[in-house]
């Protein structure tokens, strides 16, 4: 009888590693669809070593999950929009989720090059150095690293940085906040006090002040990109400080929720939060990842050629790599003239308007851009990190 | 002035969640079993509380009124925490494994229960989230009582909060006086203390631990509710729990295995973990973050010098039993 049941436990376990196997490990030799995918037929094959999209192989690294209906999830659609852009199978692409950086980080890229990755894309700031590490010892694989600042200065050939500018959107969801604004004073949920987050808050608050000159705005960091308990204390404390607008640079629509509760108003991020907050939400500004990650794919596949620094920006009909959500429709949640106000600058940065233009000055006076002076950046990845006369953090 | 309510609500808001573990975990420890699954409890109570009223409310296609679905979230959060900790207690009473490993177990499971269905529901759910109507949500916002929510300072300080924070003040008092002024909670302290004893004066030993487990873990869950339902207003968020059921097992040990301890014991950890926002010291913010952890250090000191017996844990803590070892 026990050996029995010993023979059936492990006949058991067989039956159920063998059922797990294929979503974990990666994939036997992908088998390209037989038509090779609807684009490949508009552009033939002619990258190295006779990549098609029927037979390259793409490899993810995300620093969250899909499941966070923000920042990952994101990302991910990005890929999976890319795909059907494209036409690629299923197979070739593998997916690592809920990788931090650090040892994880490594791991993940090294099976993702042992498994025959021609590409490997990477989405956390923090996952930086690992992918310059992989590049510099595997010259034939090429590394993508969104939100990084790495690879101008590394001057590697397969190694490459892409980013969305998005100032813009925030400087355009920053109006809203502006026109909508009864105290006059806006609260902002940060993640870290790293310059891509102070730069996008300070391209809000200028959006804010460019609408209305009285506002003045409240930064708290969380020192985490997510979490959601915090994500809420922080939009308390805030509207406890008098704020009625929250924005925020955090993953999670939790914030939305509190100013909802308070019968305040607030910008998402990420994803197009209104439903998690249908009274409060004025608008989300958000990334369309697909944008980079069809032009890096079809660029490598047709000449092997992708550029070392990418910055994607608003195009005209929201359609760039940067955009803004619809604004809530719901009546008498953003104040009157706030879709007027948001296309009229939406034009002129379109056109070129650089945000960061002087006179700017710090909050403890000192001048940064002198009249007239624009701020810009070498690479994609934002460095404006001074906290502008206005903003107030409180640490 | 205002600054200090803000800051006290905000601190019982932020408490709440820890008191919910707490005291399930209390309830629990006192039938000897150390129950390390909190975490994963307040997970499956979070999701379960949440996708009971969303479910009811898509399946049917109606808003459920606030009262309704705060019973309605109760019951499904209490249901799932219960369930989890029945799971352990099939594991370790009955087949008597070893406590801490299945209670990390049920961490891990539960951890992948909330975020498995949170991300199910978000899914087919038309609008890309996992949430529940304006007017349920209504349910959970800050009661306005008359009269008494009016009084200067102390209806703002005391009477302000929603329907939950009163109710973990109902459970903390009732299980207070469960533990110390009935023959049933003399029974369960017995039990934890000293199962062999407790066997011979024929107190059905395993019936306590099963029920104070199970009932202990459905308390949990209304925590993990709380998150879902309060903190992150009525919205499935990935990993909305993270940590509070870690703490909660710290604060059993700050609170002494007391439930009236645990009010206490939950303010504080509640208040230091929102102080940054409230009380500028002029200091990093991650020396505030290491606060609420220095002073469960602290209290583990004073205790163990002070060395009063009320306030050690049940002796048989994490042993199991076995009635032929007697």
């Amino acid at each position: 009888m026990k050996k029995r049941l010993i023979v059936l436990i492990v006949v058991l376990s067989l039956l159920l590693a063998a059922c797990a196997q294929p979503q974990q490990a990666p994939a036997p030799a992908p088998t390209p669809p037989a038509d090779g995918g609807a684009a490949a037929d508009t552009a033939p094959p002619a990258g190295e070593g006779g990549l098609t999209f029927g037979n390259i192989r793409l490899a993810f690294v995300h620093v969250g999950d899909p499941a966070d209906m923000g920042y990952t999830y994101r990302q991910h659609r990005g890929t999976t929009d890319m795909m059907l852009e494209l036409g690629i199978h299923p197979d070739q692409v593998l997916n690592f989720f809920n990788i931090p950086p650090g040892g994880a980080a490594d791991t993940a890229i090294l099976e993702a090059i042992e498994w025959g990755a021609d590409m490997v894309f990477a989405t956390s700031f923090g996952h930086g150095p690992h992918m310059l590490e992989a590049a510099r010892a595997h010259p034939d694989v090429n590394f993508f690293h969104a939100t990084g600042d790495l690879a101008l200065d590394a001057g590697l050939p397969n190694f490459h940085n892409y980013f969305g500018n998005m100032s813009q959107a925030r400087y355009l969801s920053g109006i809203a906040a502006g026109l909508r604004t009864e105290t006059n004073v806006l609260g902002f949920v940060a993640a870290h006090p790293f310059a891509e987050v102070i730069t996008g808050f300070t391209a809000f608050y200028k959006g804010a002040l460019s609408v209305n000159p009285d506002v003045t705005m409240y930064v708290m960091f969380m020192n985490a990109w997510n979490n959601p308990a915090l994500e809420a204390q922080i939009a308390q404390a805030l509207i406890d400080r008098g704020a009625d607008v929250i924005g925020q640079h955090a993953d999670s629509p939790s914030a939305q929720g509190v100013a909802q509760n308070n019968g305040v108003w607030s910008v998402g991020y990420n994803a197009n939060m209104i439903p998690a907050a249908p009274g409060a939400v004025l608008v989300s500004p958000m990334f369309d990842w697909s944008y980079y990650l069809t032009y890096a794919v079809y660029e490598f596949v047709t000449n092997g050629n992708v550029r070392t620094d990418f910055l994607g920006s608003m195009e005209p009909g929201g359609q760039g790599m940067v955009f803004l959500s619809a604004l809530n429709p719901n009546e008498g949640v953003v104040a009157e003239g706030t879709a007027e106000a948001i296309a009229a600058a939406e034009g002129a940065i379109i056109a070129g308007r650089n945000i960061f233009t002087g006179p700017i000055y710090d909050n403890e006076g000192n001048q940064i851009l002198a009249e007239g002076e624009e701020w810009t950046e070498r690479q994609s990845a934002p460095s404006w990190s001074y906290i502008v006369q206005g903003i107030t953090v409180i640490e | 002035m205002d600054i200090f309510i803000n800051f006290f609500n905000a601190a019982v808001l932020a408490g709440t969640p820890l008191l919910f573990g707490t005291l399930g975990e209390i309830l629990t420890e006192k039938s000897g079993n150390l129950n390390l699954g909190v975490e994963g409890m307040m997970f499956m109570g979070a999701v379960s509380g949440l996708a009971a009223v969303f479910l009811l409310e898509v399946g049917l296609g109606i808003e459920i009124a606030g009262a309704l679905a705060v019973l309605i979230a109760i019951a499904g959060a209490f249901i799932a925490g219960a369930l989890g900790a029945f799971i352990y207690s099939v594991l370790v009473v009955s087949l008597r494994t070893q406590q801490n490993v299945t209670g990390l177990a049920l961490t891990i499971f539960g951890i992948g229960f909330g975020n498995f269905f949170g991300e199910y529901f978000g899914r087919t759910s038309p609008i890309g989230f996992m949430t529940v109507s304006l007017s349920a949500r209504q349910g959970f916002s800050n009661l306005s009582i008359p009269v008494l929510s009016d009084i200067p300072i102390l209806g703002p300080l005391l009477f302000s909060y929603n329907i939950l924070v009163y109710l973990a003040v109902v459970i903390a008092v009732a299980m207070a006086f469960f533990l110390s002024r009935t023959r049933w909670g003399l029974n369960l302290r017995a039990v934890g203390e000293n199962p062999a004893t407790a066997d011979a004066a024929s107190i059905n030993v395993t019936r306590y631990k099963y029920l104070a487990t199970c009932i202990g873990g459905g308390i949990c869950g209304i925590g993990g509710m709380y998150i879902s339902m309060v903190t992150t207003s009525g919205v499935w968020v990935h990993n909305s729990v993270q940590g509070f059921g870690w703490i909660a097992v710290a604060l059993v040990i700050f609170a002494t295995w007391s439930p009236k301890r645990a009010l206490v014991g939950s303010l504080v950890f509640g208040g230091l973990t929102v102080m940054r926002f409230y009380v500028p010291l002029g200091i990093p913010m991650q020396i505030y973050d290491t606060f609420p952890f220095l002073a469960t250090i602290l209290v583990l000191i004073v205790t163990s010098i002070r060395q009063i017996k009320e306030h050690s844990p049940p002796a048989q803590l994490g042993i199991n039993y076995f009635r032929e070892e007697r």
